[in-house]
């Protein structure tokens, strides 16, 4: 056990190893149908011709039946890269009560769990960092070892870093993710969005561009997501200085209103350009986190 | 101090504890990290200002708890100061309660007025008695009286001091110490001792050393004070004579008497010292029931003011005596004069030459000292006659001019008839049937007389033979008429026919006289505390200062009864006797202004220390405070938990 898991908190969700691979046994994963249409074996409809697009896939039947230039599409089963981004920056340390474990922790096992399915398909996968110490950026990569080496960088990474006026860091490892994710590729970013810069939603979503499909899972904790404190409450950001001193009854509305309000603001920059934003809560089963992302990224469709 | 006691009072010293607790807490309701922080809103916290409050209750109950901790663990070491009775090997005491009701306590201390001071020592006391304890109390003010024998109801003791209260009288501590020994002598208790609460203002105590022995557990009572007070004022002429004593030079300075309501009159300033001093006033004839005011202020307020007398203070005595017959050989006044002026200071001397014709010439007098009358002439008998009815004492010395009196003059009051004068009687008085004067009696034996008058029972109109010569003939008589009485002695009191006026006797006579005079009469002025007394048959009602006062019925020395009153405040009364408006004043005695207190007997204060200065172990009564603020602290803490869940499961609710 290395001295950094001692630092963080992983509660419940250790062996990351071994609860990655019962979470992804837990889901149901196979061989999934590739929506991108393009040169491949089976039929996959039709669409209008535009200029630039392959000459060898105009219909000619069509043409010759309508006069219509119509271009013929391919279903094909293919590899598709996973790309994970994970927030190791330190609010992610933050576990409260009734939480099994981090929010990292929570995040790194449904990252895991994440890997173990992409590369049980044949996927390869890569792995980068938002913040964090002791982060080790994997790139793109297949087969088993490569389960371990994501589960390793996992374990290894300790969060840490005040994202909170480091938007050019951000914008270095979206870039990172930007250069590793080709058209096809699924982007994975797990966070709980909180303490990032200004303007993080949209480099995050420039992500979902250019064929690729983004989902960003927000993991928060429970006490995050109730705010169940009560009386007079004293406290403090672990990014940022950010101190208020409130009345739990008084702040726990408009808390949760604008814990609201912040997720609905970054569900529509992620819908505008593709992207799709997963609620994750640190107490829920992983398993299900898992499917819900899968979903968000029409794996099991 | 021993180390044990320090050791137990440093266990105080943790009462830091919780303060600093508390102030290293105030304010910072239990920062937590909350990653989400910006968007939480800041509130003021109503909760937190509640919390405040019940975390500075439960500072105080905490404190509070060590602090009653350490003084238990101190306990017996430590005591609180309140009166207590020691007992030797926890047997019952016999304890009389000297308590001084006199106008020296009223006076007003720092922590209030001396007598509220020694009452409520006397109560702790009383509240430390037992079951078995015996208890008496008497009380100090003139004269010393017995407000309750020795007793082991302590019930009974509690009421009896619950119904005491202040008075003007003068003191008489000695009196009353002898009566406290006497009234707990006969219980069977071993340990016994006399509390003394007074403020010893008054003479220095002969006895302080004798059996039960002396304890003056409350010595701050004799702290001196600095008062002034006008103890009389009486009106001579157009003048007021006011008296003013001052405890000391530095009472008098910057003060001055006033008569109320006259503004045009000037405050006369009163001379710089202390003692009795006499100041006057001019007298405003329009006003009626006037007073008198010391300006400033000093430890009583209530002697600064005195009612004006009608009538002067000093009793008024008339004296009719002849001086060429009544005077000694060497000269000077009548031996009647000279013994009244030996006896009593006080008595205003009137010489007469002639009994007054009209009763109103008696005004301002109350005896009337006949020697050796030649006879009264009836306009000077029905003056006579009145004068006595209204309260008035006469008495006559009959000489050998009992036998010369002139055509129309008889004896009478006195005497009915003729009265011989026998040249050769018998010398001797019968001091046995003297016996009631006291042991001056005994001197009138062997006397050596020239001659007696002879009294016979059918000469004295219905008088009482109050003494009689050795052969049974009558040596003095009384006879009652109305309110005041006639006394006929059947001897003169010139030394040219006996010796009788050199014997001790007759100074106790007079004394008798001048007594009996007081009495009937009623003086003008008096001191708070003396007895009024009126004859049994008359309708007396009396109104004073503090509302009507009880008249009794009270028996004399003599086996007679009659009606008393005794007003214990100084001031104004209005007297009603047999439907006869009559005013007097009740003055304070100047000895209690004058009369700086003294320090407690020694014995008393030896007594004291011996008793462990009657502390009392309040170690239960500290339990029983630790147990409540541990019960209101644990009270406190189930409150809280209540409503913080009844908060969370608000929120949960809302949620």
């Amino acid at each position: 056990m290395s001295a950094l898991r001692k630092a963080l908190d992983w509660g419940k969700l250790a062996p990351l190893r071994l609860r990655a691979k019962t979470v992804a046994d837990g889901v149901y994963a196979g061989g999934h149908r590739s929506r991108r249409r393009g040169a491949g074996i089976e039929f996959g409809g039709q669409r209008s011709y535009v200029p630039g697009d392959d000459l060898r896939f105009i219909d000619r039947h069509a043409l010759l039946r309508h006069g219509t230039l119509l271009v013929r599409q391919f279903e094909t089963e293919t590899d598709r890269t996973l790309c994970l981004l994970v927030d190791a920056s330190l609010s992610m340390s933050y576990r409260g009560e009734g939480a099994p474990g981090a929010k990292y922790a929570y995040a790194a096992l449904i990252a895991a769990a994440l890997c173990k399915i992409a590369l049980g398909a044949g996927d390869r996968v890569s792995l980068d960092w938002l913040g964090g110490e002791r982060t080790v950026e994997l790139a793109t990569a297949g087969g088993r070892e490569a389960f371990e080496r994501v589960v390793g960088a996992l374990e290894t990474a300790q969060p840490s870093a005040d994202l909170k006026s480091d938007l050019p860091a951000l914008e270095r490892a979206v870039a990172r993710v930007e250069r590793r994710a080709g058209r096809g590729s699924t982007v994975v970013v797990l966070s709980d969005l909180l303490d990032l810069p200004a303007g993080a939603e949209v480099a995050i979503g420039a992500l979902g561009t250019r064929g690729k499909t983004l989902s960003v899972a927000r993991v928060l904790d429970p006490s995050e997501v109730d705010f169940p404190f009560t009386g007079p409450l004293h406290l403090r950001a672990l990014e940022g200085d950010s101190r208020v001193e409130t009345d739990a009854a008084a702040a726990r509305p408009q808390y949760l209103a604008a814990l609201e309000a912040q997720a609905s603001h970054w569900s529509e920059r992620l819908l505008s350009r593709g992207g799709s934003l997963v609620l994750l809560n640190s107490a829920e089963d992983p398993v299900k986190a898992v499917r819900k992302v899968l979903d968000s990224v029409g794996g099991l469709s | 101090m021993s180390f044990l006691v320090a050791a137990a009072l440093g266990v105080g010293l943790f009462v830091a504890i919780p303060i600093a607790a508390h102030l290293l807490r105030r304010g910072r309701a239990r920062e937590r990290d909350f990653p989400p922080t910006a968007l939480v809103p800041a509130a003021r916290s109503v909760a937190r200002e509640r919390a405040t409050l019940e975390d500075r209750l439960l500072l105080a109950i905490r404190a509070l708890l060590i602090a009653c901790l350490a003084v238990i663990g101190a306990t017996p070491f430590v005591q609180c100061s309140r009166l207590s009775l020691t007992r030797s090997a926890g047997a019952s005491v016999a304890f009389a309660l000297v308590l001084d009701d006199s106008h020296s306590m009223r006076a007003l201390a720092a922590d209030g007025p001396r007598f509220e001071r020694a009452m409520r020592a006397a109560r702790e006391l009383l509240a430390s008695a037992r079951e078995g304890d015996a208890i008496a109390i008497v009380l100090a003010g003139k004269p010393a009286r017995l407000a309750l024998a020795a007793t082991t109801d302590l019930n009974a003791a509690r009421r009896a001091l619950r119904d005491l209260s202040e008075s003007d009288r003068s003191t008489d501590l000695e009196a009353a110490v002898g009566l406290a020994r006497t009234s707990i002598a006969s219980v069977p208790h071993h340990d016994k001792r006399v509390v003394l609460l007074s403020d010893l203002a008054g003479p220095a105590l002969s006895e302080a050393e004798g059996q039960p022995p002396l304890w003056a557990p409350v010595p701050e009572l004799a702290t001196p004070l600095e008062n002034c007070a006008i103890f009389a004022a009486e009106r001579r002429g157009r003048r007021i004579v006011a008296h003013i004593a001052c405890t000391s030079p530095a009472a008098a300075a910057g003060r001055a008497v006033s008569l109320v309501g006259d503004k045009s009159g000037k405050p006369v300033p009163l001379m710089t010292r202390g003692g009795v001093q006499e100041l006057g006033l001019d007298f405003d004839p329009k006003l009626t029931r006037a007073e008198l005011e010391l300006n400033g202020g000093d430890a009583q307020k209530g002697d600064d003011r005195c009612p004006l007398a009608a009538q002067s203070a000093a009793l008024g005595v008339m004296v009719a005596a002849d001086v060429s017959n009544a005077s000694a050989e060497t000269g000077g006044p009548p031996v009647l004069e000279q013994a009244l002026g030996a006896l009593e200071s006080s008595a205003a001397l009137h010489p007469i030459a002639l009994l007054p014709d009209d009763v109103n010439e008696y005004r301002s007098n109350a005896l009337l000292l006949l020697d050796d009358p030649g006879g009264i002439t009836p306009e000077a008998r029905s003056a006579l006659g009145s004068f006595v009815e209204q309260g008035g004492v006469a008495v006559a010395f009959l000489g050998p001019r009992v036998e010369q009196t002139p055509l129309g003059a008889t004896l009478e009051p006195f005497v009915h008839g003729a009265v011989h004068w026998e040249s050769k009687g018998n010398g001797d008085v019968n001091a046995a049937s003297l016996a009631w004067l006291g042991p001056e009696a005994s001197s009138l034996q062997d006397l050596n007389l020239h001659g007696r008058a002879g009294l016979s029972t059918t000469d004295l109109l219905g008088g009482r033979i109050l003494a009689t010569f050795s052969d049974g003939q009558a040596f003095l008589a009384k006879r009652e008429l109305g309110r005041g009485a006639l006394f006929t002695v059947a001897l003169p009191s010139s030394v040219e026919h006996g010796n009788f006026p050199l014997r001790p006797a007759f100074l106790a006579l007079l004394d008798y006289f001048l007594n009996e005079a007081r009495t009937r009469h009623g003086a003008a002025q008096s001191v708070a505390g003396s007895e009024w007394t009126f004859p049994l048959g008359a309708s007396v009602s009396i109104n004073g200062p503090r509302g009507p006062l009880a008249v009794r019925e009270a028996p004399r020395a003599s086996g007679s009864a009659h009606k008393a009153a005794t007003p214990t405040f100084t001031g104004r009364y209005t007297l009603r006797i047999d439907d006869k408006p009559e005013e007097r004043v009740v003055t304070v005695d100047p000895s209690e202004i004058t009369t700086l207190p003294q320090k407690p007997p020694e014995s008393a204060t030896r007594a004291r220390a011996s008793a462990n200065a009657g502390s009392v172990d309040a170690s239960p009564e500290l339990g029983f405070v630790a147990l409540a603020l541990l019960s209101l602290e644990l009270g406190l803490r189930v409150f809280r938990r209540l409503t913080r869940e009844r908060g969370v499961t608000s929120a949960a609710l809302r949620s």
